[in-house]
């Protein structure tokens, strides 16, 4: 190939090179790449010091100098080029180190293609022992080899030597040079900041805090694998000490790389993943001993105890709650160890619940589906299904129906819940933690992030953790049962409180009702309350008429018009007129939306384009089942100052809306290692910026600091 | 079913209408994105008309080294003749743009793969990188091979050695000739996967 024709240069006599065309005092061998005329790559060879002490180690550096926007690659490329070579042929006796690469840059090509490099130059360092006894000076060949690009790459290859004299003494020799590549190494100690990594759907998180607040950018660049290697790495700017990398690499293979941070001046560490594909026990162990901490299993254990604590205090449990504390205080007149045992039902309940989503999840992930937390509220069976439960246990507490016959456990969930005896505290356990789901507390996030891409045993474990952090405070007051002896004594006044609790019951059945309706519109609420009304009639003839003191006439036809009542609701309205409905469109809610915002419904071509076309957006995941994202979005998003701030900084609002299932955004959300809502990305414009991922609970400030502070 | 009044060449043209914007690799196992190319003849290709027969595509850029050494080597034109003489599609795609280094016109195109001894079925001119980016392609040598079904059933590098020196074919372990000698003996593809190397693509 014409181009590609080269002028290597090797000089062995050094006198005249040094003399006309450098600066330093060592010798310095050189060789030059020319193409087209253009000098393109200055190879040298330069040493630290200006002569050999015999046993005292001292470092070579291949010195390459490249021609302006033309760059030689890291020794992981990345999507293309060729890593640079440099060997050193020593006498016998000499040892020598691997060679250790300076921080390298990002350079991103059209279509996506990223590539690690050194533009300008660069010095790639070998330290090197002499051996004890030397005598006269020593030449050191040397060999390198490169692929430096523009557009085009051209290889290059240079055949540099050295001689250096053995003295007892030596000063050092280009120490500025040294210095400036020395401080670019990447250290293996542990970072000074704290590393997590989190395996993701689609690879790693690798969550960077306590950063310094003062730096102002992190990247990842990660080392070259035999098989699986990483994706284009990120580089991402840095928002109260928080930074967010997503590495793409299938199966949450192994990663090592380096962290650079941009402080002032770039420093770098190495650091590897935690070892995904193993069973659990090993992902305790960090893969290498140079590993940053990384975030345990444990820490990951007790992010989902917390989680799970957290989940009580959600406002979609709390009408549960109050149920369990009227359950506590009814069961305090008896013995402790009846006391006890009810709480170990409650809690028994929990785990199995958790437990049993677990299963699910395995199950799931098995099959290959995309499977995300909340995600049995995207389906409008589930609701529905959930809410018969709810308003049949509301009447129960209204008084309908009794259960008369505590045995007979084939009546249901609900009806289990509403008795009082072991299994009804177990049957409850199980409908606090149902109702539970959709609220993802923030440490739950974190910890079901984790479990999703984890091994099947992991998974349960997390799941456990979330089921004991929940069942916590209930272990607590049934081992101590004296704490509830501050709690009212029962009365008449307790049955009164019974039929009030059905209130928030029904408040809980409205919001139900609320998502059936975003998901498939009002005939869905309709047809969904008429199967309702009919189980309600039918739970009402076996309250009214199925007790043990009716006649057998009496029975047979309540059990008759039990059966039409369910016919017609479940079969009729529900399985016929509700199944009938459609799912609404997804984008409904975000154009129909009257909040003031003018959200752009979500798809990845629609942010492509926008983030292409320059503009910055903001993009709000969120889901009508989901109490923290409406939370958010009425106090910190849908606010004056943030409405001004969209407006003023020409910011396009995007929202994702997860209500019903839409893989699009299951991926999406996966890019950044989510598996529920609420999540929130700011892509600031300009096509080099990274997104900023927001916390998830938010406040006015929080967003219009970020809003405010990437602005150009 | 919006589907059923969707005629399969509006269907097509909004596939190559998004892959621009699209980032996601095909992935193996999965039905290979279909296209429909010019080549440097004129010819229309429709990677669905090769039904019933293995695929192979092969990024290629003259002016890059990497290619270089797999050409002046005579090594993947060899390779080329022995699949094709089994009755594998060999189709080199060019996705450099235009002005960038590698693009060729049809004449061009046709005149190096005369010059090269190319053995490929055909040269195809993907200038506006639609193909390239359909397959997520970064480098060239990037291989794929699509199997009888349309299944892609290998997508990475030529071999195993990342270099430019010619004599390190000798020594490296070829994955597509050992993809397709295992897929045509009606094997399983063993290393399915492989890290490419080469220049990237000009798109």
């Amino acid at each position: 190939m014409s181009f590609l024709k080269e002028h290597r240069a090797t000089a062995t006599s050094l006198g005249l090179f040094v003399a006309a065309l450098f600066w330093s005092v060592t010798c310095q061998p050189l060789a030059a790449q020319e193409h087209n005329g253009q000098q393109l790559v200055t190879a040298s060879l330069v040493a630290d010091t200006t002569a050999i002490v015999p046993g005292k180690p001292f470092r070579l550096g291949l010195h390459l100098r490249m021609a302006p926007d033309w760059h030689v690659y890291w020794q992981n490329p990345g999507d293309a080029g060729l890593d640079t070579t440099f060997h050193l042929h020593l006498p016998e006796g000499f040892q020598v180190s691997p060679m250790a690469w300076p921080l390298p840059q990002r350079f991103v090509e059209a279509g996506d293609i990223q590539v690690y490099a050194y533009n300008e130059e660069t010095l790639l360092i070998i330290t090197v022992t002499p051996p004890p006894t030397l005598s006269d000076s020593v030449e050191i060949k040397a060999n390198a080899s490169w692929l430096v690009c523009k557009v085009s790459c051209i290889p290059g290859q240079a055949d540099l030597a050295i001689t250096l004299p053995i003295a007892a003494e030596a000063s050092q020799a280009n120490a500025e040079l040294f210095a400036k590549y020395e401080a670019l190494l990447p250290s293996s100690e542990p970072p000074p900041f704290d590393v997590q990594w989190t395996p993701t759907p689609t690879g790693w998180n690798l969550g960077l805090r306590k950063l310094p607040t003062e730096a102002s950018r992190v990247e990842f660049f990660p080392y070259a694998n035999d098989d699986v290697s990483p994706g284009p790495s990120e580089s991402r700017e840095i928002v109260e000490g928080h930074a967010d990398l997503s590495i793409p690499i299938a199966q949450s293979a192994p990663v090592r790389g380096v962290i650079a941070l941009e402080n002032g001046e770039r420093r770098g560490w190495i650091v590897a993943s935690t070892t995904a594909s193993a069973e659990p026990r090993e992902s305790l162990a960090p893969a290498a001993a140079a590993a940053a901490p990384a975030t345990s299993f444990w820490t990951f254990l007790a992010f989902a105890f917390i989680g799970g604590f957290i989940l009580n205090l959600m406002p979609c449990v709390l009408p549960v709650i109050s149920l369990k504390i009227f359950g506590f205080m009814r069961q305090a007149g008896d013995s402790r160890a009846s006391i006890l045992k009810h709480g170990l039902a409650f809690i028994a309940g929990i785990f199995v619940w958790f437990l049993g989503l677990a299963a699910i999840v395995v199950g799931l992930k098995a099959a290959g589906s995309e499977v995300t937390w909340a995600f049995q509220f995207q389906n409008p069976w589930f609701n529905f299904t959930i809410g018969a439960i709810i308003f049949v246990f509301a009447l129960n507490l209204f008084g309908v129906f009794e259960i008369v016959l505590p045995g007979r456990a084939a009546s249901g969930l609900a009806e289990a819940a509403g008795r009082s005896g072991l299994s009804g505290s177990f049957a409850q356990g199980i409908l606090a933690t149902l109702l539970a789901t959709p609220c993802t507390a923030p440490f739950l996030g974190t910890a079901l992030g984790f479990a999703f891409s984890r091994s099947p045993a992991v998974i349960f474990a997390i799941f456990a953790a979330v089921a004991a952090g929940m069942g916590f405070p209930y272990i607590l007051l049934s081992a101590k049962p004296g704490w509830m002896k501050y709690l009212p004594k029962p009365g008449t006044w307790m049955e009164r409180l019974k039929q009030f609790m059905g209130f928030p019951l029904i408040a809980t059945l409205l919001w139900l009702l609320y998502v059936i309706g975003q998901q498939r519109g009002t005939e869905a609420v309709i047809w969904a309350l008429a199967s309702y009304l009919f189980l309600g009639l039918a739970v009402w003839l076996y309250g009214a008429f199925l007790g043990p003191l009716s006649s057998l006439r009496t029975k047979t036809l309540a059990t008759l018009s039990i059966l039409a009542s369910l016919a017609v609701g479940l079969g009729y309205f529900a399985g016929q007129l509700f199944a009938a409905t459609a799912a609404t469109q997804p984008t409904k809610s975000a154009t129909t939306s009257t909040d003031g915002i003018p959200w752009v419904p979500f798809s990845q071509n629609a942010l492509d384009k926008l983030l292409a076309e320059g503009h910055a957006v903001f993009l709000d995941f969120t889901a009508d089942w989901c109490i923290t994202c409406k939370f958010n979005e009425k106090t910190a998003i849908n606010t004056p100052a943030v409405r001004k701030a969209l407006k003023r900084l020409n910011i396009v609002p995007m929202k994702a809306d997860w209500t019903n299932a839409n893989p699009e955004i299951t991926r999406k959300l996966a890019q950044f290692g989510r598996v529920g809502v609420p999540f929130y990305v700011f892509y600031p414009a300009g096509k080099s910026r990274d997104p900023i991922i927001l916390p998830e609970l938010l406040t006015e400030q929080i967003v219009l600091r970020v809003l405010d502070a990437t602005h150009p | 079913m919006i589907k059923h009044f969707l005629h399969p060449i509006l269907l097509l043209t909004t596939i190559l209408l998004l892959a621009p914007i699209t980032h996601a690799a095909p992935e193996i196992g999965q039905s290979a994105p279909d296209f429909t190319v010019i080549d440097s003849d004129g010819h229309t290709h429709h990677l669905a008309d090769y039904r019933g027969k293995f695929v192979v595509l092969e990024w290629l850029n003259h002016g890059c080294p990497f290619v270089a050494k797999h050409y002046d080597s005579g090594h993947m034109q060899a390779l080329q003749k022995k699949y094709t003489d089994a009755g594998v599609v060999w189709l080199s795609i060019i996705s450099s743009k235009p002005g960038s280094q590698g693009h060729a016109t049809p004449k061009e195109a046709n005149q190096t793969k005369a010059e090269k001894k190319s053995a490929a079925t055909a040269i195809l001119l993907d200038e506006s990188g639609t193909v390239g980016r359909l397959y997520a392609a970064k480098v060239t040598p990037h291989m794929f091979i699509i199997n009888p079904e349309g299944v892609l059933v290998y997508a990475g590098g030529i071999d195993d050695k990342r270099s430019t020196d010619v004599a390190d074919i000798a020594t490296a372990k070829n994955y597509v000739a050992q993809a397709l000698d295992e897929a045509l003996a009606g094997n399983s593809i063993t290393k399915p996967t492989s890290q490419p190397y080469g220049c990237s693509i000009k798109y």
